[in-house]
């Protein structure tokens, strides 16, 4: 699962500060994607692939951070690295309000920059993995009954069968049939780990 | 003693007195020519007057006729010299009347020693005794000579030439002169051949007596000629008279005054002027001693000045230093003129010489004041445009590290690929050479230099402007356009001071359109030819404009609408072009935002 190929993209508007960056990361054995404006990117990108993005602040045309508006406008959550010539507190305020991850002053150093895109890469990845994992955990809910998921509501919220049953309208030994259920179509073995589970899928709000 | 003897006795010493005082004036000087034909004339004059009395006393045929023959000698002198006489005081008569009646007269006179016994009788047959004046006077009876006719018609032919000589001097408005010569003269034609006439065919029982009209005629000639000397001598008054005005005049005004004889270097000061150039009264002067007296800066400058006046127009001006014997400096505007002589030579340079230090001290000291004005303003620029040259540096900077240590992160891999790393050397040179440009750039900005007037491609100084702008435009989230006329004349102007110029047009028309949607914040800088030669520079900005009003008040010290700024940028950027002899202004486009002007005038080889 670890070993899905990511992808570093670069917007930089000088050709020479894109080459010099892109050589860097390929140096350290990261695969990368260069492009000379922010419209360029847009063109290219389809959101969610794998990777994360340095992206320059002041460009001439879009800047850095009206892509990043535009970028989370069209659901994608690719991490951001900003890169910035002169980090003012208003303009780096802005970009963390947006989710970025980074704020970083040219000339940046590699380990930093590194530091940061590896820390990025690895949010990108942990992300893909949970979107993963919610969409076999909605794949396993589908395969419940409607009645399944009240009981299963009723569990994660830490109510008794007792109260459940009473609260369904029907007897304790039911609900424990049901609850039975639940937890092997859940592929779960306690009801902490249900609720574990529920939580990743916000499964109570869900079925409120 | 007889009347006739007295009167014309005396009609000869009058004419001889006459005639040495007018020979006297010639002699002192060769030039009054008029002088010496009156004094021919009045010698003829006299000379008459004795042929006549010998008529008038004549005894035998012989004698008479003697006299009657050579009395034409005499005619032929007041013919010939009065005709020149009138051409040259009048000033006027035509030439080719004044050489027929020379040739004809002359021919008048050959006829008479060749013809008869004289121009006038072919033979005297006898004498004749009549009463003249109370005495007895001897006439003559004869076969008149008809070759007579061409001596009548010369003196016919003189009073036309000075009837038409008079006329031509009195429209020109020398109407006193041409008035009493052209009388007299004609008064002496009719009266003496008239008479003469009248009394060779015994119309009138009288003798020839020419030499009476010549006499009023000589006589009222000398009257004017005495005139002239009159007024010659008022004259000579006069010109004192304005002589000591001019010194009196040119002391107060604090002038030296010097005279240069071009031909022996030797050069002539008044007081004043050796003052001025710390040389003691009796000291010689020559020009090279003079030169030796100018700063060494200068020296040069002033021959060339000179030869320049000597070689051209003759006109000499020239303002430069002198080193005093006390060490001190003074600054001195000279003027002249050179006067040449017939072939074109210079013969002398005369002038004046002025102290100006005073003035050269101030205009030295608002040159300078103006200068700091201009630098701090642009210090001021400048560190408004610091935080986007802070950036414009980080690019190759950025560049430069990360190559850097990717080149690092190659060579601590064990397979390093050479070409990649000569490539990265490569950039990485690039890239230094692009952050020192910015600096250079900066550096020229912020240097305190003089201020060097030199020839422009302005067009050049737009694009340099735009790259300085680069990053401030980006932060602005503007963008510059360029539309430059190609092949415009350089202007000659100091580079740094019209960047300064154009940097601050710029950044004003970026903060003018601060307001506006990030698509439309656009400054357009074009340059075209300006009407009546030179470049005109224009930069329009999207913004919002500028109220009516303030169109020339924006220009003036401390009038500002930012919040931010001393309100200095355009009053400083106006005198700059001012200085470059160009205009500055405003307007506001049609549609939207406001229009600068900037005109410089092109490169000329007076300009400075």
């Amino acid at each position: 699962m670890s070993h899905i190929k990511q992808t570093v993209f670069i917007v930089d508007d000088d050709p020479a500060v894109l080459k010099g960056l892109s050589r860097l990361l390929n140096s350290a054995g990261l695969g990368v994607k260069t492009f000379p404006s922010s419209q360029d990117f847009l063109n290219y990108f389809i959101p969610n692939t794998p990777g994360c993005l340095v992206l320059d602040v002041a460009m001439p045309g879009l800047n850095g951070l009206e892509l990043q508006k535009t970028l989370a406008a069209k659901g994608s959550a690719i991490p951001i690295i900003f890169l910035t010539g002169h980090g003012d507190i208003p303009m780096s305020v802005r970009a963390m309000k947006g989710g970025a991850l980074d704020f970083l002053t040219k000339p940046v150093n590699d380990d930093e920059l590194l530091k940061a895109v590896h820390i990025a890469l690895e949010k990108d990845r942990r992300a893909l993995r949970a979107r993963a994992e919610v969409a076999e955990m909605q794949q396993r809910l589908a395969t419940l009954t409607p009645r399944e998921r009240e009981v299963m509501v009723h569990v994660v919220s830490g109510q008794l069968n007792k109260q459940t049953a009473a609260d369904l309208g029907t007897v304790e030994k039911t609900i424990k049939v049901h609850r039975a259920r639940v937890m092997e179509k859940m592929k779960v073995h306690s009801v902490a780990e249900l609720v574990r589970l529920a939580e990743k899928v916000r499964i109570g709000k869900h079925l409120d | 003693m007889s009347w006739v003897t007295i009167i014309w006795s005396m009609t000869a010493s009058a004419c001889l007195t006459l005639a040495l005082v007018n020979f006297l004036i010639w002699c002192r000087q060769r030039s009054t020519w008029a002088n010496l034909l009156f004094a021919l004339m009045a010698v003829a004059t006299a000379a008459i007057a004795g042929f006549e009395l010998a008529m008038m006393r004549a005894v035998t045929l012989e004698s008479f006729g003697l006299a009657l023959r050579w009395l034409h000698v005499p005619a032929w002198v007041i013919v010939v010299s009065l005709a020149w006489f009138v051409r040259l005081y009048l000033n006027a008569g035509r030439g080719w009347l004044l050489w027929s009646i020379c040739g004809l007269h002359t021919i008048s006179l050959i006829l008479n020693f060749l013809l008869g016994q004289s121009l006038n009788y072919w033979e005297i047959t006898r004498l004749r005794h009549i009463p003249f004046l109370g005495e007895s006077v001897s006439v003559a009876d004869g076969v008149l000579n008809h070759w007579m006719l061409v001596g009548q018609a010369s003196f016919l032919m003189l009073l036309i030439f000075v009837v038409d000589a008079t006329a031509a001097a009195w429209w020109h408005g020398d109407r006193r002169r041409a008035l009493v010569v052209g009388s007299s003269v004609a008064f002496f034609v009719f009266a003496a051949t008239g008479e003469a006439t009248l009394a060779l065919w015994h119309v009138i029982q009288w003798p020839i007596v020419a030499s009476l009209p010549a006499l009023v005629m000589v006589g009222a000639m000398s009257l004017e000629l005495s005139r002239d000397a009159q007024r010659a001598g008022q004259l000579a008054g006069e010109l004192r008279e304005t002589e000591q005005r001019m010194i009196l005049a040119t002391e107060a005004a604090g002038l030296g005054i010097w005279i240069r004889d071009m031909a022996g270097n030797g050069i002539w000061a008044s007081d004043r002027w050796r003052e001025l150039f710390g040389f003691t009264k009796t000291e010689p002067l020559d020009f090279e001693r003079f030169l030796q007296r100018l700063h060494p800066d200068d020296r040069e400058e002033v021959r060339a000045a000179m030869e320049k006046a000597v070689a051209g127009t003759g006109h000499y001006k020239k303002e430069y230093r002198v080193m005093l014997p006390d060490g001190g400096l003074r600054w001195i505007s000279a003027r002249g003129r050179i006067e040449f002589n017939g072939d074109g030579r210079p013969v002398l340079a005369r002038g004046t010489a002025t102290d100006i230090t005073e003035r050269k001290r101030s205009e030295q000291e608002i040159t300078h004041q103006r200068n700091v004005m201009t630098h701090l303003s642009r210090i001021s620029t400048v560190n408004e445009l610091s935080t986007s040259l802070a950036h414009e540096l980080n690019q190759p900077l950025t560049a430069i590290l990360s190559n850097a240590q990717a080149a690092q992160r190659f060579l601590a891999q064990d397979a390093a690929d050479l070409d990649n790393l000569r490539e990265i050397l490569t950039d990485i040179v690039a890239q230094d050479k692009r952050a020192g440009e910015i600096i250079r750039r900066l550096r020229l900005l912020l240097k305190k230099g003089e201020v060097q007037q030199q020839p422009l491609d302005i067009n050049e100084v737009v694009q340099e402007a735009l790259k300085l702008v680069r990053s401030d435009l980006l932060n602005h989230g503007a963008a510059a356009h360029a539309a430059l006329a190609p092949g415009l004349p350089a202007v000659t102007a100091d580079r740094v001071q019209i960047l300064q110029v154009l940097l601050n047009l710029v950044m004003n028309a970026c903060d003018a359109m601060a307001g506006r949607p990030a698509g439309d914040r656009r400054v357009i800088l074009s340059t075209e030819s300006a009407d009546g030669g030179g470049v005109c520079i224009s930069i329009a900005d999207k913004g919002t404009g500028i109220a009516p009003d303030h169109l020339e008040k924006i220009f003036e010290p401390f009038f500002t609408t930012k919040t931010q700024g001393m309100g200095l940028g355009l009053s400083v950027c106006r005198t700059i072009v001012a200085v470059h002899g160009g205009k500055l202004w405003a307007t506001n486009n049609l549609d939207r935002g406001a229009t600068f002007h900037v005109t410089l005038p092109i490169a000329t080889e007076t300009n400075p």
